[in-house]
């Protein structure tokens, strides 16, 4: 091993050989105060360019976070924009003052149908605030549901009859009835589906009552507020037809051929969209005045379960075989979550620490 | 944090560390230029971040692993892409004085030795024996293990001793690793 001292003055005498440039040191202190000014000028401020990398990626992460946290449910509508807010607090279940009428009367000019109906939200809140046009919307609640019911051997017909006749006291109808018989000639059915509608304030009593035919094996409902989109087509057709007012107008008006076409044209179209929306409202207008429940039927008989009577010992035994097999597979499924997040924290680990090392050689 | 030093405190900064600085840079790079473009460099980059020096840390490994880096991306991305400039070019600018070819012969020597070495070895003897940092100050320099420093220290001062170049100049070469080979 080479001594150290000597070693040392080896190097010493090596490097003394380096002479020193003296203008050196003034090329970096010029360079250093060419620098300066343009420091001063950062728009940065001061307190953030002094943080460290990590601070500063923090602050950028949580302004990203906020950002996104306001622009995400902006963007799904969850908190809408302020004119939209009447419109979407409808959605709730209390009622919603909207004017149902005239929405657009002022705003808007005999243009192309669809910019006319662009403008129907804007118009929507600036006339909903008007306490002389005003009127009640109660919120708009679609509902659907299916039951599995099981009868009687021989009694899904007279279930099926029995229960039409509960729709219909419950004031509903009956939309569709569907029978299917094992074998032909027989004259009864084992299965069958009828699909009922009924008034939408009954509907769950209407359920209820619908347990009572048979024995209930499957209930599955479930209700959308459709109060948005129902607002959203009738101010769509307010919007419409105050467009289509003017047009008409404008159409008393012309003097010459081709502006009368020109003008019918659009009306056509505007007449063919309202047409469209009034179809849509239509429907959304059956589907919450009536709730949809489809009634699934079959008949009871399924082989019976065989019980196995076994030893004290022969069950003491499948028990503890059981048992085992069930420990087993708890360890397995333990392991998997457990392997996960080893291997999630090693990678943490090591991703961290490279980070954190690379981080301190790039700072300087 | 020291974000409220002037330019009188890099002045200072040159004063006391350019000139151990520079004839580090250039041990470890081999040559005038690379080591006096990688110090001015390393200044520049260490006033620019002069904020990440804070109060309790000591400057001298601070400003030293400035430098280190700077030679280190240098002998990794720059000197590798261009014929290095060769220390025989270096010795014949030196100036004359007296005993010249002694003193020439002496310093191509050394230098020939340590530009032998891994630069991981290079950077850890001419940081202990030139600029006389203790192996914890290394450590903080080059961010790595106090032990890392030390067992590079041994291994450079082995292969040194080992180099054809040192033995005729250096005397305290140990006479077990002649007894052992020999």
């Amino acid at each position: 091993m080479i001594d150290e001292d000597e070693l040392s003055a080896a190097i010493h005498g090596a490097a003394d050989e380096f002479e020193i440039s003296i203008d050196a040191k003034n090329r970096i202190l010029n360079e250093a105060r060419q620098d300066e000014p343009d420091q001063r000028r950062n728009v940065i401020p001061d307190h953030f360019r002094h943080q460290s990398r990590g601070r500063q990626f923090l602050s950028v992460a949580a302004v990203f976070i906020v950002l996104a946290a306001i622009s995400i449910p902006l963007f799904r509508g969850e908190i809408a924009p302020s004119r939209n807010k009447v419109a979407v607090s409808g959605t709730g279940f209390l009622p919603v003052t909207l004017n149902s009428t005239g929405l657009a009367v002022k705003s808007l000019s005999p243009a192309p149908a669809k910019t006319a109906t662009g403008e129907v939200g804007t118009t929507v809140t600036s006339t909903s605030a008007s306490p002389r046009s005003a009127a009640t919307l109660s919120p708009k609640i679609e509902s659907t549901g299916s039951v599995g019911l099981t009868v009687k051997k021989g009694q899904v017909n007279s279930s099926l009859t029995k229960l039409g006749a509960l729709a219909v006291n419950d004031g509903g109808f009956v939309l569709s009835t569907q029978a299917n018989a094992r074998t032909r000639g027989t004259g009864s059915f084992s299965s069958g589906t009828i699909v009922l509608e009924v008034p939408q304030h009954v509907f769950s009593k209407f359920v209820a009552q619908v347990q009572g035919v048979g024995h209930a094996t499957s209930i599955l409902t479930s209700s959308s507020d459709v109060t948005s989109q129902y607002v959203n087509l009738q101010a769509r057709i307010s919007a419409l037809n105050a467009s289509r007012q003017q047009y008409l107008a404008i159409l008393a008006r012309a003097t010459s051929i081709s502006g009368i076409l020109a003008v019918q044209n659009q009306l056509d179209a505007i007449q063919s969209q309202i047409e469209q929306y009034q179809g849509q409202l239509n429907v959304l207008n059956h589907a919450t005045t009536f709730g949809t429940l489809t009634v699934a039927l079959s008949q009871s008989g399924a082989p019976a379960h065989v019980t196995h009577h076994r030893s004290g010992l022969s069950k003491a035994w499948h028990d503890g075989v059981g048992g085992f097999v069930a420990g087993f597979e708890w360890l397995i499924r333990l392991a998997g979550p457990v392997l996960f997040a080893a291997l999630f924290l090693g990678f943490l680990l090591v991703a961290g620490r490279w980070t954190r090392r690379a981080v301190r050689r790039r700072r300087i | 944090m020291q974000s409220s030093l002037g330019l009188d405190d890099l002045e200072l900064w040159l004063e006391e560390g350019y000139p151990q600085s520079v004839r580090t840079a250039y041990l470890i790079l081999g040559n005038r230029l690379d080591a006096e473009d990688a110090v001015q460099e390393a200044f520049l980059r260490a006033w620019k971040f002069r904020h990440s020096l804070s109060k309790e840390s000591s400057f001298k490994p601070w400003l030293y692993r400035v430098v280190v880096n700077t030679c280190n991306s240098k002998l990794r991305k720059e000197i590798p892409l261009r014929e290095r400039r060769s220390n025989e070019e270096e010795l014949e600018n030196i100036e004359v004085r007296d005993n010249v070819p002694e003193r020439i012969a002496v310093a191509h020597d050394v230098l020939s030795a340590l530009k032998d070495l891994p630069a991981h070895l290079r950077v850890v003897v001419v940081l202990r024996y030139y600029a006389d940092l203790s192996e914890r100050e290394i450590a903080i320099a080059i961010d790595r293990k106090q032990g890392t420093v030390k067992s590079r220290l041994n291994e450079a001062r082995r292969r040194l001793a080992l180099h054809p170049a040192l033995r005729s100049e250096v005397s305290g070469v140990s006479n077990s690793d002649e007894e052992i080979t020999g």
